[in-house]
Formats: C-alpha cells, structure tokens, sequence
C-alpha cells in the first residue's frame, strides 16, 4: 500500500545550479569533495560584535543597502534559461525562510528606513521579481528549513494539473545578525564547528548562505523526481517527537518508490544531536545498504533553502561522479551508514534528499538520472 | 468568456467556516481574556495574537494525518518579530521561534498534539488568498483548511510594513457536496475581465459576510459562494 504521504508524480529537472560560499554547484560539489570547510568563527552579530560561531556568509554578514543579497541574486540568477518567467504558463515558486529578514535587524541598529523597503518576505519578493524581470506570477512559500520541498511538491502539482509548461523556482536565504543570533539564543549555534551524525557531548550547527534555481518539465531530463513527501509533527517547536515518528513517516513514503533501487541518502544533520541520531538511526532502519551524508558541516545550514541548493548540489556531484561524504565529521557516528569519505555515484541509481524544520516538519524526495 | 479544449476544473465544498474579526484595538491581553475558553488552561500564556485568533477560528475542526493546512500571511506574527529585534543583544529565543513562519499554525496544532500531512504556509502580498485556494485545489488530502490572518503591529505598522488590524479565517474544505455550506470553484480555461482577485483582509471579510467573490487570474477563474 502506498503511504497516505508518498506523492509518486514524475517531473525532470531541465536545469539547476546553486551558489554557496564555496561558489557555484559544481564548485561546492568539487570543494566537498575535497573536504574544504566554508563555515569559519565569526561574531554572532556582525559588527555587532558578539560570540564567535560558525558561519559561511558570501562576503560580509552585514546588512547593507542594497541588501547585500541582491548584487549577489541578481549575477547568479542572470544564469536561469531565458523566458518568460512569471507568465501566465511559466510561473515562479519563490521559496524562502529568512527573505530580507537581515534589513529589519539594520533598521533597528541604523535607524535608517531604506532598510525596511525590503525587510518584509514580500517586498524582498518584489525587489527579487523586478530585478530578474518575472511577471506577476510568483508563488511563496515559508515554511522554515523545509521550505524548498514545498516549492518543488507545488511545481510539481502545476505541472501535473496542466497549469504549467515549466516552473522556475528559486530559493534564497542569507545570514544575518538576525537569524544568527537567533539560533545562538537557542544554544545550538556556538563555539563548536557543527559534526553531523557524530556522537558527542554537545551539538553545533553552523550558518551559510545559499541560493538555487531550478526549472522544471515534465519533459524528459537526465534527473528527475520521482517521489516527494511532507510531514508534519507538530509535537514540539523544538524537538522531534522522541521514537523519531516523523522521520520514519517521510522514510516510509519514499522507501515505497524507491524499490529496488540502489541509493544513497543527503540527510538533514545539521550537527544538532537529537535530531541527528533519530534521523540516522531511521533511515539506517528502513534503507541498511544507503550511505547517509551530510555537506551542513562545510557550507553551514542554509536553511530554508537547504532543499534546493543540495539538490544542486547533488546533481553536480552525480555528473561529477563523486559524491561527497560527511564533511567535518570524523566519528564515532550514531550508525555505520553514515559515510564519511567520498564515494563513486555509479554504484547507485537514486538519492533520497531530506530536510526537517522548525515543528517537526519534515521533507524528502528521490531523485534519479539516467 | 472562451472556454479552450483542454482545461483544468476543481470543485471542493465548504464545510466550515469561520472568521474572526475583533476590534481594531484589541490587545492580546485582552484576546487572551475573551478566547480563554477555547484553550486548555495556560495555553494561551506563550500565544502571539495571531495564534490565538487562528487557534479561535480552528475551534471544533479536529485535524488529522489526511489533512492538509494551506496557511497565508503576508506579515505573520508581526509582535513577535518587533519584540524578537527589541530583545537585542540579548536576543529571546521564544521570540525567535515565534516569528518563524509558519508559527501561528505550528502554535495551534503543537497545544493540541496533532500531526498533520502537508502544511502550506504562503507569504505573499497581492495574490496572496488567490495562490492559497490554488494550492488548497490542487492538495489531493480529503479535507484541506485553508486559514489566514494577521495581527496588528506597533512600530512596523508605522513604517507600513505590518498590518492595521488584527484577523484571522478559516474554511474546510472537501469533496463532499452533502451538507455543504458553500463551493469553491476553479477553471482554467475561463477568463473572465470582469473581477480583481481579492486581498487577505478583503477575503477575510467577505467570507464573514458570505459574500460570492468571482476572479480571474493568471492561470484561470476562481468563485466562492455559499448556500446560506
């Protein structure tokens, strides 16, 4: 029986690219390979000053006017296939968790009012819209570190309803004062470098920048998606229900279209521990032979567009045939699938992508190639 | 109106409705005292304002792991995030997790335990209430809430960027026409010139009003009307 959650409609990815503080998708893919760390100690709060964390900004972490992720936005986005993006059959999914959140922090701390011309998830939308010259067909959505998953399920749904030729979606979310200091209230942004999946006294996550684009078709691609599911906890904002409910509500819905298929898994593990160990040990449990790894430990957690820029990511390491391991972890690891060291794509066929959020919110998707 | 060979139509049912709409002055203090019986006690201590208008309007609806939420806001928990900036630089990390989006739904359901399927929180301006009773149309689970709202900000509000009032709706939605109170239709192959797509808190009273709203938009004709 196919799980209630497990939603088995195909769309191919016509193209993807990502950019990180290691670079484009290709580069970063490169750079994990090579076990390079993005994330270094800054201060929490810019300027600001403040603790020392981890984290991977492109260029400065402070606000600034423009907002600094807009040159930024606007140089990487010039790559996305030329059409007429945000017509009334090539609509725009614009998915996000932060926007322009890092400009109300400047506001606060400068005074100036130019910084709240785009503070708000929509005006950050708008400025995003006449800067790549989209239409008026732009979806959003927030939903914290799962955000891009729902991006790709609604694309997908545009795209099986016959309401969509092809779907550009685009995903950003840039550090700032704001986020960072928000995550190091909650104690698990600090000193530490984030070790995902290892077992250790305390946990640590890290911060990065990330933007990606993909388009999609229901056209053939060399990748495509296959099967795409949502869950959602709520038991805490927190923390994970403790049996790790939700983890294995979204592992059974993907492990039903996966089958027979020989895959590797890029889990969330951002460095937190509960959370690691859940996720592992659930997806060690419903997929033994799949390698689980995780890149949050080089390029920082870039929240809620984490989903679109590993997906870049992945595709990049797929072509390169060498996909990257657990960079920053050197174990002891909560399972033995939890790999480490590189290893070579052509012994599998599929990945599983997952994410979780904020509520115990929880994404995943398989993603296969010729 | 041309109607092409190929379209795609959607017909759900509404089978609850409910808005919530109180005085512009309202505080939260005072949205606590008056929505206290709606919530076990103490629940209500940590609620933002907009929580505890949807947590109102979601009164009765028990939703499960077949449901879906389709949520939309464009400003969300607007006190949250002044109070959340003010509390730098020692920044409060109940503040930070409540002006998360989707925070006010994730306030509602993590009181009442209750897992869900899909939860869809859209952040937009114009087309906001539009693009959420799109993707409630195109969400296969049997019964889809479509909610929303906003909460009245402070000094954001003085810079236009939050909203002047506080509110928040609801409609169930399903594929049962037996006992429905009203419908909501989508077709995209008509287009009409006729109707602009309404905003949240023009929706919002409206379906108070159980009004019939018809637009079109980029990617086809959307109506609601209801039987009573």
């Amino acid at each position: 029986m196919i799980p209630a959650s497990a939603e088995l409609l195909d769309i191919g990815i016509a193209a993807a690219d990502a950019m990180t503080a290691l670079g484009n998708a290709r580069a970063t893919a490169a750079a994990l390979v090579e076990n390079r760390l993005a994330l270094r100690p800054q201060p929490v709060f810019g300027r600001d000053g403040g603790d020392p964390v981890p984290l991977a900004a492109i260029g400065q972490l402070d606000e600034s006017l423009p907002p600094r992720w807009l040159p930024l936005a606007r140089s990487f986005l010039a790559g996305i296939p030329a059409a007429e993006w945000g017509s009334g059959r090539l609509p725009v999914i614009v998915t996000s968790s932060n926007f322009g959140v890092g400009s109300l922090y400047a506001f606060v701390r400068d005074h100036d009012a130019r910084h709240l011309e785009h503070g708000t998830p929509f005006a950050a939308v708008r400025l995003l819209r006449s800067t790549c010259g989209w239409g008026d067909n732009v979806t959003v959505f927030s939903h914290a570190c799962v955000t891009a998953h729902l991006g790709l399920l609604h694309a997908t749904r545009l795209l099986h309803a016959g309401l969509a030729d092809r779907v550009l979606l685009v995903s950003f979310d840039f550090v700032s004062p704001f986020v960072a200091g928000g995550f190091h209230s909650l104690k698990i942004l600090n000193s530490g470098m984030p070790a995902p999946y290892a077992k250790r006294e305390i946990g640590s996550i890290g911060l990065g920048d990330g933007i990606a684009y993909a388009v999609l078709s229901r056209e053939h691609a060399a990748f495509r998606i296959t099967a795409q599911a949502l869950h959602n906890e709520m038991f805490h904002f927190t923390s994970n229900e403790p049996t790790g409910a939700g983890f294995a509500a979204c592992a059974a819905a993907v492990k039903f279209a996966v089958g027979g298929r020989r895959v590797w898994i890029k889990g969330h593990g951002t460095g937190t521990l509960e959370a690691g160990r859940l996720e592992a040990e659930v997806f060690s449990r419903a997929f033994p032979a799949a390698p689980l790894v995780s890149w949050k430990g080089s390029l920082g957690h870039t929240l809620g567009s984490c989903g679109l820029v590993e997906l870049a990511i992945a595709i990049a390491a797929l072509q390169a045939n060498v996909i990257p391991g657990t960079v920053g972890t050197s174990g002891p690891c909560f399972t033995d699938t939890v790999a480490l060291a590189p290893f070579h794509a052509s012994m599998f066929d599929a990945a599983i992508l997952t994410s979780n959020a904020f509520g115990g919110a929880h994404a995943a998707f398989v993603l296969t190639h010729d | 109106m041309t109607k092409p060979a190929r379209s795609f139509e959607r017909t759900r049912y509404v089978h609850h409705l409910a808005v919530e709409w109180p005085a512009a002055t309202e505080t939260i203090a005072d949205a606590r005292q008056r929505l206290a019986a709606k919530f076990p006690r103490h629940a209500t201590r940590r609620m933002t304002h907009l929580g505890l208008l949807l947590g109102s309007v979601l009164d009765g609806v028990v939703a499960g792991l077949d449901d879906a939420i389709v949520y939309a806001t464009t400003f969300a928990e607007t006190r949250a995030l002044e109070e959340y900036l003010a509390s730098f630089p020692a920044p409060s990390p109940a503040l930070f997790q409540s002006s998360i989006h989707p925070s006010a739904v994730q306030q509602v359901m993590i009181g009442r335990q209750q897992s869900i399927g899909r939860v869809w929180p859209l952040a937009a301006d114009r087309r906001l209430f539009e693009q959420a009773l799109l993707t409630a149309l195109l969400e296969p689970a049997e019964r889809v809430l479509v909610c929303g709202g906003e909460e009245r900000g402070t000094w954001m509000l003085d810079h236009g960027v939050a909203s002047d009032r506080s509110f928040a709706f609801v409609m169930a939605l399903t594929r049962q026409p037996n006992g429905a109170i009203g419908r909501v239709g989508f077709d995209s192959g008509m287009r009409s010139t006729e109707g602009v797509p309404p905003g949240l808190v023009d929706a919002a009273k409206q379906l108070a009003a159980r009004a019939t709203i018809e637009w079109s938009g980029p990617q086809g004709s959307f109506s609601i009307a209801f039987t009573s």
